[in-house]
């Protein structure tokens, strides 16, 4: 996509999410602007005792002393405490933001689920790292640009009220900022959207080598690798100086102008005094009120970066968010008791370049029935099941339950008709009994050890302290694989669904496991509806009806075994 | 926390001249900025003082033309420096740490979540750079300017001296005195990210029994929940920023008005100097301005400091010899009655484990799952130690040899082999980072995947997916086998090498186990043979100990 349409849509993203949190964004603004006049009130103040304090105090506006200072204190004070308000109103919308936008772009990932190849680091990033870089634009950004437009104002006509030129000398400057801060930001934004590919590829780089630090150690190549870490290191610092050196210069334009404003400020009110000043306190005010005009515009430039951040967090968001459309589909009545599962010339093809996973895949599973598919690795057998989960539509043919088109439902509709157990089954980081629960979280207590019995997971838990209670890690650390897999069997007698689909159930268990967790899988398979993709001769066994696959088509020697 | 910040410092020390010429210029570029201020309004107010342009304002305003110049160019000129320099010292503190859990968690993250330990070195790194451009600098930065004022006032007039450096002063203290408040609210916002980060990425990786379960909108909630701590564990640090910002202001604020109402009781006499104190306690103001977030940046950079050393710090799990012995010649192995727990209070998993494994044998050893025939793997490799008796590679005592002798002798098909998100070709040069292209073609054909290789379009080039996902199961448990096989080790542990392969490959590959580790000494580790793989020793792990079983 070309840049510029990518920061259109990502500046689409940005405007749609501060339309929606509209009312909690102008709150800042409010107390900013009411902090600003309270700033001006007390420089006048100021502006009025120093200039008595130099002999002036009787030209003007009279003498000045004591109160007025007590009152510029008094101002100060206010000041400050709109200051605060304003800071927690700003923190409170950019939080609001944020958590909406996160839930909505995490669910996505939910639904999209395998089907998105992009490493879980990545993806991960686009939840945590992309959202929180959108944090300045809604907390800092957009209460900034508004007060750097409304403050200079405010300070510059209170200016020209009393001294039109010096006034005018201020609405110049501010009007100057933008337009070098524009100037310099073109090349800058261009440059953030690199820095953060360039980071996001650190991250992704660096949980991948942490997930096979074990690999790296046993062949010795730790030392390689973080070398080659710091190389991308360096690489990243330099990519990101070059955003900086661009990105500073709006900074470096603010200052000059800030500098040239005082100069000529300090140079006007210095040709007056020749023949006597005619306005002092006017002369004492502008200048006094300088730091306090350029306030708002340091505090722009500052979350000018923060936007380009932002705006590079979200052109990578916007494809997520702005293009994904829900897959459409009906919603499932019920559970139906039981499930006639039939395969029509069924086709799929992942990746043109490596060929058809499926091609003209034709079978019917009757309730009570277990078809067990079988072939080398490859052929297909784990596509059928990936079809039957919904993480993957069929490019041709058709697929029915119960005589209904499958794909007049919504994936995840889909997936309550079903338990699986996949080749490598994922423990959360939580107890084994919560682990199990995940299949049907209103299962009761008795439920789940049921479960955790029929899959024989309690062979091994009973000899922990801390039984189903045991925690286990990312990964099921603690767990032996044949271990593992049989907490992933518990969750699907825990789910009670009519269709049993199972991978590989048995790959990591030995001979003695495997012949005990078949009694349970033949338990779990009684009355419904399984589909069985192995290599286990055993398993091929214990079961009637075996459909060998072979380059994603079925062998032509279906056998009815035992029947 | 200052023992971790000073840590930190210390694991910068070769970055010391780029760290310091960065502070150097951020002193004078505020500096450059009190002196612009000072004289514009000393200019105008000596002029309207005295009534004329002459002496003071006149100098004062002749001086102002340089400044102009000068302080954009300083303010540039720092933000570069000190940001370069950042940099080089965040570079050094990732791999720094990535070096360290090499060497502490050797055998992988286990209860350490990867993601949560992803959080720590990109947030956390990323949280030190608080340390020198957002606390070290202005801190800097700031004490200039109120040295600066300090005896300027002073030479002028002792008293307004103190009645404005004292709350400016007192501004410098802030940082500290706001640091150790703010270290337990930055603590709980880094804790919470860690937590989002994790909610985030498990349910990502078990995405397949996650959507199986139709739990995403539990894991959607389970995500939310994690962002609402974070959010409010961000509102707590926001609420000090705010009030550490206040109290700053205020100070500044009472340096000037100080000076005003020293003006004031003086009378005419003291205007002069009053001047001078009033304009340089405005322009103080700038650059304390960022004192107050100097203290809560020190906070947020002391707690990822102690997350980073947390991690770091795990004790390593083998020590490495003070002075390794010479790696031997030869390479038999011999293990001697071999005690070992995981963990004091758990169940050993050897009791007393013996066994001999000449040069070139071929040694299966059975077992059902459970019964510790990964964690013999560990041991050989020194990924742990046993707690009694000893491991002889080649006569000599693997305690005594570094790791790198051993795990250059020993090459190990682990279970859990993981393909990194590269190329086939750099995933197997691990293994032997020279080996020509024909090796690795040599050692795919041997794991029976060279086939499958040659026919994809890009060969060696096709990247493998993160953890091999490109891959069926099989494929990428035989791309993990051509890796250990093109290693140039002695001895080679392959623990369940068939899994995931089907009957029929399965039995192809073990039929040419012999061949392909030809001249080598190899520990099969299976839960059943086949019958096909020809071991000169077959061994059964029962209760801790290896029993001799029929061949």
């Amino acid at each position: 996509m070309p840049p510029k349409a990518e920061a259109a849509r990502a500046r689409a993203l940005l405007s749609a999410a501060a339309r929606e949190g509209r009312g909690r964004l102008a709150r800042p603004i409010l107390l900013g602007a009411a902090s600003i006049a309270c700033g001006i009130a007390q420089v006048w103040l100021i502006a009025r005792v120093l200039t008595a304090l130099l002999g002036h105090g009787e030209a003007e506006w009279g003498e000045a002393g004591w109160p007025e200072l007590a009152a510029a204190a008094g101002l100060a004070l206010l000041a400050t405490g709109l200051t605060v308000a304003q800071e927690r109103a700003q923190a409170a919308a950019g939080a609001a933001a944020r958590a909406s936008l996160r839930d909505r772009a995490f669910a996505i990932l939910l639904a999209a689920g395998p089907a998105d190849e992009r490493p879980v680091g990545e993806r991960a990033a686009l939840v945590v790292d992309r959202i929180e870089a959108l944090d300045g634009y809604f907390s800092r950004w957009l209460p900034a640009a508004a007060l750097a437009m409304i403050g200079p104002l405010m300070i510059a006509l209170a200016v020209a009220v009393v001294d039109p030129l010096s006034g005018i000398i201020m609405l110049a400057a501010g009007a100057m900022v933008p337009v070098a801060m524009a100037l310099t930001g073109i090349g800058a934004a261009l440059a953030s959207r690199r820095q953060f590919d360039a980071l996001q590829a650190l991250s992704g780089r660096f949980l991948d080598r942490m997930r096979g630090l074990p690999q790296l150690v046993l062949f010795r190549r730790q030392e390689a690798e973080a070398e080659s870490l710091a190389l991308a290191a360096t690489d990243l610092r330099r990519r990101t100086m070059r955003v900086l050196r661009v990105a500073f210069l709006s900074g470096l334009s603010l200052e000059a102008i800030a500098a040239a404003v005082l100069g000529c400020l300090a140079w006007r009110h210095g040709n007056l005094l020749v023949g006597g000043h005619p306005a002092p306190v006017a002369a004492l005010f502008s200048i006094l009120l300088v730091p306090a005009f350029f306030a708002p515009l340091r505090a722009f430039s500052a979350a000018y970066h923060e936007r380009m951040s932002a705006n590079g967090a979200a052109a990578a968001l916007a494809p997520l968010l702005l293009d994904t459309v829900p897959e459409p589909g009906l919603l499932l009545e019920e559970v139906p008791p039981s499930l006639v599962v039939t395969f029509e010339g069924v086709g799929l093809t992942y990746d043109a370049a490596r060929g058809a996973a499926l091609s003209d895949l034709s079978f019917r599973v009757m309730p009570g029935e277990a078809l067990v598919l079988a072939g080398p690795s490859g052929s297909g057998k784990s596509s059928v099941l990936r079809l039957l989960m919904g993480f993957r539509r069929a490019d041709i043919g058709r697929i029915s339950f119960n005589g209904r088109d499958a794909t007049t439902l919504a994936p995840a509709e889909l997936r309550k008709l079903s338990a699986y157990v996949g080749q490598k089954a994922h423990l959360f980081r939580a107890t084994i009994r919560e682990n199990i629960a995940l299949a049907r979280p209103a299962a009761t207590a008795t439920q789940i050890e049921a479960a955790a019995r029929a899959a024989r997971v309690t062979d091994f838990t009973d000899a922990m302290p801390e039984g189903l209670d045991t925690l286990v890690g990312e990964g099921g650390f603690g767990l032996s694989g044949g271990q593992a897999q049989r907490v992933a069997i518990a969750r699907a007698f825990l789910r009670d669904a009519p269709l049993v689909l199972l991978d590989e159930p048995t790959a990591h268990l030995d001979p003695g496991t495997e012949a005990d967790v078949l009694d349970s899988l033949r338990r779990l398979c009684a009355g419904r509806t399984a589909v069985i993709a192995t290599h286990s001769a055993a398993l091929r066994a214990r079961f009637a009806r075996v459909m060998e696959l072979e380059d994603g088509r079925a062998v032509p020697v279906n056998r009815l075994a035992g029947e | 926390m200052l023992h971790d910040l000073i840590r930190i410092l210390g694991l910068w020390r070769t970055r010391w001249s780029w760290l310091a010429a960065g502070a150097l210029v951020a002193m004078v570029a505020a500096l450059a900025g009190v002196a612009l201020l000072a004289f514009a309004g000393r200019g105008v107010s000596e002029g309207l003082r005295t009534g004329m342009l002459a002496g003071a304002a006149a100098g004062s305003l002749l001086l102002l033309r340089p400044l102009i110049f000068l302080r954009p160019a300083a303010r540039y000129l720092e933000r570069l420096v000190t940001h370069a320099a950042t940099f080089r010292a965040l570079a050094d503190t990732r791999v720094w740490f990535f070096r360290r859990l090499a060497e502490r968690l050797p055998g992988g993250l286990g209860l350490r979540r990867a993601g949560d330990l992803l959080g720590r070195l990109v947030s956390d790194v990323e949280a030190l750079d608080g340390l020198y451009l957002r606390a070290l600098v202005p801190a800097v930065a700031a004490l200039a300017v109120v040295l600066a004022t300090t005896l300027l006032l002073g030479a002028i007039s002792p008293p307004l001296a103190a009645i404005v450096a004292v709350p400016l002063a007192c501004a410098l203290l802030l940082p500290p005195l706001l640091a150790p408040g703010a270290a337990r609210a930055a603590e709980a916002v880094a804790e919470a990210q860690g937590g989002v980060r994790a909610a985030a990425i498990d349910p990502l990786l078990g995405i397949e029994d996650i959507l199986a379960a139709n739990a995403e909108p539990r894991a959607s909630a389970r995500l939310s929940a994690a962002a609402e701590t974070l959010t409010a564990a961000q509102e707590r640090l926001s609420r000090r920023s705010a009030w550490g910002g206040a109290s700053g202001t205020v100070l500044a604020q009472a340096a000037l008005l100080g000076a005003l109402g020293y003006g004031l009781a003086g009378g005419p006499g003291v205007a002069g100097a009053t001047v001078v104190g009033l304009f340089l306690a405005l322009a103080a103001a700038e650059s304390l301005s960022a004192l107050p977030r100097a203290g809560i940046a020190l906070a947020a950079a002391g707690a990822g400091a102690r997350r980073l050393f947390e991690a770091a710090d795990t004790p390593a799990p083998v020590a490495e010899p003070v002075t390794p012995a010479a790696p031997p010649a030869g390479h038999a192995l011999r293990v001697e009655g071999v005690r070992f727990a995981w963990a004091p209070d758990r169940e050993p998993v050897f009791t007393d484990l013996s066994f001999d494994l000449p040069e070139g044998g071929r040694l299966a050893l059975l077992g059902p799952s459970g019964a510790g025939k990964s964690t013999l793997g560990s041991l050989l490799l020194k990924l742990a130690a046993p707690g009694e008796g000893r491991i002889l590679l080649g006569g000599a005592d693997i305690a005594t040899l570094s790791h790198d002798a051993v795990r250059a002798r020993i090459a190990c098909l682990t279970q859990d082999a993981r393909l990194f998100d590269d190329s086939i070709a750099a995933n197997l040069r691990l293994a032997a980072p020279d080996a020509p292209d024909e090796a690795l073609w040599q050692a795919l054909d041997r794991a029976g995947i060279g086939e499958t290789v040659r026919a994809l379009p890009e060969g060696l080039a096709t990247g493998c997916g993160e953890g091999g996902a490109r891959f069926s199961g099989g494929q990428g448990r035989r791309l993990a086998l051509a890796r250990v096989l093109l290693a140039p080790a002695k001895i080679v542990i392959l623990d369940e090498p068939a899994a995931g392969l089907d009957p029929s490959a399965e039995r192809a590959f073990l039929e040419t186990l012999e061949s392909a580790t030809e001249g080598r000494s190899v520990i099969l580790i299976t839960h059943r043979l086949l019958g096909v793989e020809r071991p000169t020793r077959i061994l059964r792990l029962i209760a801790g100990r290896a029993i001799p079983a029929m061949g």
